[in-house]
């Protein structure tokens, strides 16, 4: 099983981003959207300007307009530039009172990375059950390498918004303004709509994801892994949250680091975050009176993962992942006493593909 | 001011055309049809077109790809079909790019406005075009050619020029690179087919050039031209059918034979993808069938696993036609035996896929002796996908053999799948139960069936316990109301009760009985289903609540179309019920009660 992680760390070590030569003021972004789509673009551009001071409710003309953008949204449709507008701004009045520790009641079904695989998240829903009837928690990466992020995060904000108690968004590494210009999320939103607009107004939105989740005070749920700066929850709910992921310190920690095989603190082959031991993940779990902290962020080929006797659980929910790693994918039901369950899946059957076949090459194309 | 007005679009589409980022370019070529528009057929004409044959010349691919594309629906921008002609040369200059995607778009807008030529702008501008592009240097112009003469072949009633563009078409078919030998070959099928919707249209001499590029292409010496000669040949056999002339079939059958044996096996491929389809072309001949017999034979039996999956799913079709009992079993089925038993796993699915349909053409003895072995292997494949498709077929063999036979040698096996890993598979068998239940019978599915439909509910995939939940419903509708009272209700209501500690089962439990309520008699539901359900109304998990909330108004629709009067019943259970969920602590469950308040409050006043 750690063989695996170990071998499977190539595959996303993300250490060849160019960490210090992107700027993380957000400068970028405005002047690759300045020559867009011209007309007051500024207004819809800037989701954060009208933001609620207080948690405000869904009317019944916005649940039924969320509703409309949900169904299209689920037969993988994209959203127009100005809905996008819409839903970030709603989005950012919604995710804005979140807690950076997100409490989470039982029962809820935690999932680990989607990027993009659209797809795949469908068939997720048909394993684990369609949302609200069944809770989710989301562990980050939903955009980056598979070639439905737009819909992939559309998707999952929205259902954020019309179901705020029902499902939980949590930010992950690829939830940043840098990654996303490397890994696909930037590119695909300049082909589908044209200019950087919509690129723009998710990863201003990430900002405000919530970074940690606490299932019932007994599982610790974040993308990466444990901080050296960080030894109690408490200290997590002191940090400010609200802006782009930094290149070093405990925000980056959570969202970067991965469990390994060796004690203590190691530095990171990815070039952000560490490395953490058995020994760490037993002594947060005691101080902080936990069962287990669940992240994901690594490829697992079987779906899912234990390391450090059971202390720390890896889930990967992208099946096939980047078509092609031949991994299944899981997902963890944790009902109202605390039991756990893992349910594998595989790749769904993509539209327009016979159900006979795997992939044989065409040669005639 | 209004001259101003006037250049404005004009003016802003070249501004943007001129603008460093290729995706505002892009962008704003997507606009062209708007500006013509608004500019109008003259200016579009004068300004707007001269214009863009500039353009053509020096941007990027992306630009020329949707520029390629407007210009095919330009034809109403531009004053119609008389002033059509226009529009020729920037396409002409797009067909000549070294990008496929762009000349291939280039090719279908010239194809598109040349439908709405006259015949007159078609000699004097298609033609010429073609030639120029035909007579290039670079195969680029050559290929693009080729996909052109499809628009004017039956537009050309004269014989002599017609010869002309047949001799321009095979002095391609003989060109140095093969790119153009491909174009070639892939646009002759569809010529051909346009003879054969025309066929008084064309002359011996016409045939002769066909026949001559025909036996270019299969005799080519790169198997990516050989193996489009499989498609010219069944093409040209439609021809001479549709003709009634059988003068050359037996010519034809050699080239079928030749392709069908061809050492390269991307030919055989394509011989064996498109078997059927070509062998129905000597259906009329049943000597000519015979002699096909050996050649498929060759293909079942392929080194080249991927050969043998093509193949695999056209043997009904060609047994079909082979129409011999003796030959079928003697010849086919030991095929069938063979494949059913191929090491490669995608082979043996692609057999599963059609096999079922052999049965059509047996008896039932010997389907029952010949092939019910051969599927119950099947039925046992390692692989899923194999046992998936022989269950989604099985009803041609329940046709056939019976249901008796059916169930006595193929049930046990469908048990077996009941309980396969793959969930898919579950759900298939599941799917096929009420098809199953119709045909057997009550007595029968109560003693071999009913436990397993039960079992289903509590799978750990929520699509597998869905569908379990319908197809109770479905077998409640087959087997009637009281069916369900006696089998199936009581062995909901006394589940065990560790299992309903996980939500998950409640909530399956909840969505049957809703599901069931609509199916069943009102006394059902007064008597068992709504006392449960009121009771789950206090769940501690809100999913449950809202679930029960949103339960109310279907059990409501049953309730309101007996002939008893149930109002009290509402008064007192079901509208108490939901007003102290509209004031439950989670929001979800405020919001689903109220909506299901309004519900009920309107289907009590309707």
């Amino acid at each position: 099983m750690d063989a695996d992680l170990d071998t499977d760390m190539d595959m996303d070590l993300d250490m060849d981003v160019p960490m210090e030569e992107t700027g993380t003021d957000g400068a970028t972004a405005t002047t690759l959207t300045a020559g867009g789509s011209g007309n007051d673009g500024g207004a819809i551009l800037d989701i954060t300007s009208n933001k609620s001071s207080t948690p405000s409710k869904l009317t019944t003309s916005s649940i039924g307009t969320l509703d409309g953008w949900i169904e299209r949204l689920g037969n993988c449709e994209f959203l127009s530039e100005e809905e996008v507008s819409k839903l970030c701004k709603m989005a950012v009045d919604v995710l804005q009172f979140e807690e950076n520790v997100k409490p989470i009641s039982v029962p809820v079904t935690i999932c680990g990375d989607v990027h993009g695989q659209f797809h795949d998240l469908m068939e997720l829903f048909k394993i684990g059950g369609p949302c609200p009837d069944t809770n989710y928690l989301f562990m980050g990466d939903y955009v980056d390498r598979g070639y439905y992020s737009v819909e992939t995060v559309s998707f999952l904000v929205a259902m954020k918004v019309r179901y705020p108690s029902r499902i939980t968004i949590l930010r992950g590494n690829h939830e940043s303004r840098q990654i996303t210009q490397v890994y696909g999320f930037y590119d695909e939103c300049l082909r589908k709509y044209g200019s950087a607009n919509v690129w723009k107004m998710f990863t201003d939105l990430f900002d405000y994801f919530p970074i940690t989740a606490l299932v019932d005070n007994k599982i610790f749920c974040l993308h990466g892994g444990l901080s050296p700066m960080i030894e109690t929850i408490d200290q997590v709910r002191e940090l400010n949250r609200i802006q782009e992921v930094p290149h070093e310190g405990p925000m980056c920690d959570l969202l970067w680091s991965d469990p390994d095989d060796r004690g203590g603190w190691g530095i990171s082959p990815r070039g952000a975050g560490f490395t953490f031991g058995q020994d760490i993940s037993e002594q947060f779990n005691h101080t902080n009176g936990l069962s287990l902290v669940a992240r994901a962020h690594q490829l697992v080929m079987e779906g899912y993962s234990w390391s450090h006797q059971q202390n720390v659980v890896t889930i990967f929910s992208a099946p096939n992942y980047c078509y092609r790693c031949g991994n299944q994918a899981a997902i963890m039901e944790v009902d109202e006493n605390q039991n756990r369950q893992f349910l594998q899946y595989d790749p769904a059957v993509r539209p327009g593909e016979p159900t006979v076949s795997r992939k044989t090459p065409d040669y005639f194309l | 001011m209004e001259p101003e007005a006037d250049v404005y679009p004009l003016a802003l589409l070249m501004d943007e055309l001129k603008h460093d980022d290729v995706s505002t370019r892009v962008e704003a070529m997507k606009k062209l049809d708007k500006i013509a528009l608004a500019l109008g057929p003259e200016r579009t004409r004068d300004e707007l077109i001269p214009f863009l044959v500039e353009v053509a010349q020096d941007d990027e691919d992306e630009v020329f790809a949707v520029l390629a594309e407007e210009l095919g629906q330009f034809v109403p921008f531009v004053g119609g079909s008389k002033y059509a002609t226009v529009l020729l040369p920037p396409l002409e200059i797009l067909a000549t790019t070294e990008e496929t995607l762009v000349r291939e778009k280039a090719v279908d807008s010239l194809n598109t406005i040349a439908k709405e030529l006259s015949t007159d702008q078609v000699l004097q501008n298609i033609i010429p075009l073609i030639e120029r592009l035909a007579n290039a240097d670079w195969f680029s112009s050559k290929v693009s050619a080729c996909g052109l003469f499809k628009s004017v072949i039956f537009r050309v009633k004269d014989d002599s020029l017609r010869k002309d563009l047949f001799q321009l078409y095979s002095h391609l078919a003989q060109d140095e690179t093969p790119m153009v030998r491909r174009a070639v070959g892939k646009n002759l099928p569809p010529l051909i087919d346009l003879l054969s919707e025309n066929p008084d249209l064309s002359t011996n001499q016409d045939w002769e050039f066909i026949s001559n590029i025909f036996q270019i292409i299969i005799n080519d010496n790169q198997d990516s031209v050989k193996f489009l000669g499989v498609d010219c040949l069944i093409s040209i056999s439609k021809f001479f059918n549709i003709k009634n002339d059988p003068s050359h079939s037996q010519e034809l059958l050699n080239s079928a034979i030749k392709l069908i044996n061809d050492e390269a096996w991307r030919v055989r491929y394509m011989a064996a993808d498109r078997f059927e389809d070509l062998t129905a072309q000597f259906a009329n001949n049943q000597e000519y069938i015979n002699e096909l017999i050996e050649p498929f034979l060759n293909l079942c039996d392929d080194n080249e696993g991927d050969v043998r999956k093509a193949i695999a799913t056209q043997i009904p079709g060609f047994a079909k036609l082979i129409n011999d009992p003796t030959l079928l079993l003697t010849k086919i089925i030991p095929i069938i035996q063979n494949l059913s038993m191929d090491e490669i796993e995608d082979v043996r699915a692609a057999l599963a896929l059609k096999v079922n349909n052999i049965a059509e053409l047996l008896t039932k003895e010997q389907a029952i002796q010949h092939l019910s072995p051969i599927l119950l292997n099947m039925l046992r494949d390692e692989f899923p996908d194999v046992r998936l498709n022989i269950i989604s077929n099985l009803k041609v063999i329940n046709d056939v053999i019976g249901i008796e036979l059916l169930s006595e040698s193929l049930l046990p096996a469908i048990t077996e799948l009941a309980k396969d890993v793959n969930w898919r598979v579950r759900l298939a068998i599941i799917e096929y139960i009420p098809i199953l239940a119709k045909q057997l019978g009550v007595e029968f599915f109560n003693n071999q069936s009913c436990e397993l439909s039960l079992s289903w509910l509590w799978d750990t995939v929520f699509s597998v316990r869905n569908a379990a939940v319908k197809n109770l419903t479905d077998l409640t509708e087959i087997f009637g109301s009281d069916w369900c009272r006696d089998e199936i209700i009581p062995k909901l209501l006394q589940l065990d009760s560790q299992l309903l500690e996980n939500f998950i089962y409640r909530f399956t439990l909840l969505t049957t009985l809703t599901s069931l309520s609509k199916v069943v008699a009102p006394k059902v539901i007064v008597d068992q289903i709504l006392p449960f359900i009121v009771k789950l109304a206090d769940d501690e998990v809100p999913n449950i609540r809202f679930n029960v909330a949103k339960s109310y108004p279907v059990i409501m629709e049953t309730l309101r179309k007996d002939s008893e009067n149930h109002t009290a019943l509402i008064n007192d259970t079901i509208n108490p019920s939901l007003q102290k969920l509209c004031k439950d602590d989670d929001v979800d469950v405020r919001f689903f009660a109220n909506e299901s308040l309004e519900k009920c409050k309107s289907l009590i006043s309707a």
